[in-house]
């Protein structure tokens, strides 16, 4: 430090100002009173306390000088007692503990100081205060300090108020507006020319802006211009469970559940900047209104308002949700880049895909969401890429969404018994042309697994159960050698209006459907043909029962008025003509896969006539195993329930393809 | 908010009293300590020292450059309160734990007390020195 410069001279000063509070602070403690010299003490009572940069600002009022003695009782506030603002240094305010109603002495020196344009006077240098202590609610106001203090509000300077010292400009200090650095982000206001009903503002184009307006004044009012890529239905938090409706028997009627399903309609969107977000709709009372809202609205843009955020979720926290956001990006116009001015908009070459996402949902009751149908379609949407199924099963990334049409062969539920029917998981198997026209090397039908979170539409439940179905599979996921459809797949049996690539004219089939035949590369839980010679009959396996002729429902009850007549309680009818069907096991001999057991559980229906007949035979014990064996099976269609090497062993069964 | 009128408050009263005393009297430095804690010292040590230059262009524009204790050469505006030391970024920025650094208390303390070095340079130059801060910060 520079001799006899200002800095020295503060050193001194202050050294001796501190060792002035230590001894000061000890003599409060050790006499247990207050020090005698009254003259010069200010006492004032807190009425309330912020903090700006370390210093404490309390609001207080100036009480009537008087004894030590005051009670916090007597010193009712009167309104004629000027007020004060006193400030403390932090080291000070830990010593003090002060809360607001406490009442204050400040001891000499300290300071007033006289603000231009304002009535409060300031008082600085407090360092010799002391609190006023009650004795009854001493311990209870500390243990409560702690609390309090986390409590006490904190002034945040801006940093564009600077000082002037001339008194040639103005008394009041005024911030130079045109130096003004920007804190908040600039608005960008396009065009304000959308008739709006009047509580709304202005149109804005950025998703992170909404979201950060959240909670400060008009956010309600705050208005977001996006783009519609996708429309899916998710099933509801709350759980994805309807009633189950008693015993329903697992039968390939249409599931006709009557209880609403538990799904909302949610909207992926993207703003100017690239930005994406979820928006979850209201609950959907029918499910069939997905394929609607899809064609009308994807590509389309819309205004959001008053959104609640429901979520601000990551990659690695919605897996799902982020491998559709990577199908849609890097986006196919450049997008705005956030701090550039309205005019420059940057390419999209080297932008990182997205690693956040903000989940919204809309405020109970109105729903603020306008869709521009009538509009064009936005550059910026990204209608799914449609690739063949041969295509598909050569990518070789992980969870990757793809589209793709195909031809629904076969439906299995998964059975298992205890969960309900609208959740349990389908196995969907499919072709489509470029896997039939394939000679060797890949499968020419494929499996597609469609859990309990894929939200099918009622059409497409009963369109699937009915007949074979050409089915546009919308981001389903491929992974691990598995298509596999789960939340946001949707599944449409129209196309879609906008799709890059050949879509339909993939899957129309030229000729007949053919499956693989069974080999050794067959695998467990997929469908293949084969053929083969009978060599063994088990007939611990023989079953038949009766159908009903109209639903298929393989569980009929005898009629409570007439026990002789069978009654469907699906079709609630008796059944005057029942199918019979027939189930037994038998024993191939396949050449295409000779080393293997192939056993294989067949059925037939068969007429009401041959019933009786067989019955009877069945009763008299005549059926002839032995007419059997030796028949030349023709290509059968199966499903292949297991594999087991030891002892080598196929266990299939005989299908209908759709 | 009221501790910047404080503050602007205090710097004029010493303005005042050293364009009528050449002085500082001692309760006011004492007042600086009291607002502006640990960096009081060293900014009236920067004042001592001459450490402050107002730089100016033909257009009017003005920064001030200050010369820290290691050598190195901040830069603080005019317009706002900003200076490039790292103090400033913490204390002030991240923190909020201060009003201003201790360079900038003592562009304010030299501009009371007329102890500021004037630097004219053009246009370009005063451009130069605002680019020159953001490449090191990189």
């Amino acid at each position: 430090l520079c001799r006899g410069g200002l800095a020295e001279r503060l050193c001194r000063l202050q050294n001796r100002e501190r060792s002035a509070i230590s001894f000061w602070r000890h003599q409060c403690i050790s006499d247990g009173k207050v020090p005698s010299d009254k003259s010069g003490v200010l006492i004032v009572k807190i009425l309330e306390i912020f903090e700006e940069c370390t210093i404490q600002v309390a609001i207080c009022q100036q009480l009537a000088q008087s004894s030590a003695t005051l009670s916090p009782e007597d010193a009712v506030i009167n309104a004629e007692e000027p007020i004060l603002k006193v400030l403390f240094t932090r080291e000070t305010a830990a010593h003090l503990k002060s809360s607001p109603q406490d009442v204050i002495h400040i001891y000499p020196p300290w300071q007033k100081l006289l603000l231009q344009n304002a009535d409060v006077p300031v008082i600085m240098n407090t360092y010799f205060s002391q609190k006023v202590l009650l004795s009854e609610h001493s311990e209870a106001r500390e243990k409560t300090y702690g609390l309090k203090k986390m409590l006490i509000r904190k002034n945040i300077i801006s940093l564009a108020q600077t000082f002037r010292l001339d008194d040639l400009d103005d008394k009041l200090h005024q911030e130079s507006s045109d130096n003004q650095v920007p804190c908040a982000p600039q608005t960008h206001n396009k065009g304000d020319s959308k008739q709006h009903p009047p509580a709304l503002s202005a149109v804005n184009d950025s998703l992170l802006e909404m979201v950060e307006s959240q909670g400060a004044v008009g956010w309600r009012e705050v208005q977001v211009r996006v783009v519609i890529q996708r429309v899916y239905c998710l099933p509801a938090r709350e759980g994805y469970r309807s009633h189950t409706q008693g015993n329903k028997p697992l039968c390939a009627t249409p599931i006709t559940n009557s209880d609403p399903p538990n799904v909302r309609l949610c909207l992926l969107v993207q703003d100017a900047y690239g930005m994406f977000s979820e928006v979850q709709l209201q609950s959907l009372s029918s499910t069939d209104d997905i394929e609607r809202y899809c064609q009308r609205w994807e590509g389309k843009s819309c205004c959001l308002a008053g959104m609640k955020i429901l979520q601000r979720t990551t990659r690695g926290r919605a897996l799902g949700l982020f491998s559709l956001i990577d199908s849609l990006w890097p986006p196919v116009v450049p997008v705005k880049v956030p701090g550039q001015s309205q005019e420059s908009e940057m390419m999209t070459t080297n932008l990182p895909p997205p690693s956040f996402c903000y989940i919204l949902t809309v405020q109970s009751g109105e729903i603020h969401v306008e869709v521009d149908e009538e509009e064009q379609i936005s550059n910026l949407y990204q209608p799914p890429a449609v690739h063949g199924l041969k295509e598909i099963l050569r990518i070789s990334g992980r969870n990757e969404r793809c589209s793709f049409w195909a031809q629904v062969l076969y439906q299995r539920l998964q059975s298992k018994h205890s969960v309900p029917i609208d959740q349990r998981e389908m196995l969907l198997f499919v072709t489509d042309s470029t896997l039939q026209n394939v000679v060797h090397g890949i499968p020419k039908v494929v499996a597609v697994s469609v859990t309990a979170s894929c939200v099918l539409s009622m059409e497409v439940i009963e369109a699937l159960s009915a007949d074979s179905q050409l089915v546009f599979f919308k981001d389903a996921l491929w992974g691990n050698g598995r298509i596999i459809c789960v939340e946001r797949t949707v599944l449409l049996l129209q196309k879609p209006l906008l799709c890059s690539a050949a879509g339909a004219d993939l899957s129309e089939l030229t000729g007949p459907v053919r499956l693989d035949e069974l080999d050794s590369t067959t695998q467990a839980s997929s469908i293949c043909a084969l053929r083969g010679t009978v060599v063994g009959v088990n007939e611990s396996t023989a079953f038949s029962w009766p159908t009903c002729n109209r639903c298929g429902n393989g569980k009929l009850e005898l009629c409570p008025q007439d026990r002789e007549l069978l009654y469907c309680n699906q079709c609630s009818e008796v059944v005057t003509t029942p199918v019979l069907k027939m189930q037994l096991e038998v024993f191939l001999s396949c050449p295409s896969r000779s080393q293997s057991t192939v056993k294989v559980k067949v059925w037939h229906e068969i007429s009401m006539a041959l019933f009786v007949l067989l019955t009877m035979l069945l009763f008299l014990q005549t059926y002839e195993v032995q007419s059997v064996l030796g028949k030349e099976v023709g290509l059968l269609s199966c499903y292949v329930h297991s594999i087991t090497s030891h002892p080598n062993c196929v266990a299939l069964e005989e299908i209908v393809l759709l | 908010s009221t501790l910047p009128a404080v503050a602007e408050e205090l710097l004029r009263e010493i303005r005042k009293a050293f364009q009528e005393t050449s002085q500082v009297p001692d309760d006011l430095l004492l007042g600086l300590k009291f607002i502006f804690g640990p960096s009081a010292v060293p900014a009236l040590d920067l004042v001592d020292q001459r450490s402050v230059t107002r730089v100016r262009a033909p257009s009017g524009r003005t920064l001030y450059q200050v010369l820290g204790s290691s050598g190195k050469l901040y830069t603080c505006y005019s317009s706002c309160h900003f200076c490039t030391c790292p103090a400033f970024g913490f204390s002030v920025l991240q923190k909020s734990e201060s009003l201003l650094c201790k360079h900038i208390l003592a562009v304010y303390l030299s501009q009371a007390m007329g102890a500021c070095q004037e630097l004219a340079v053009s246009e370009e130059q005063l451009t130069n020195i605002l680019l020159a801060e953001e490449e090191d910060e990189g």
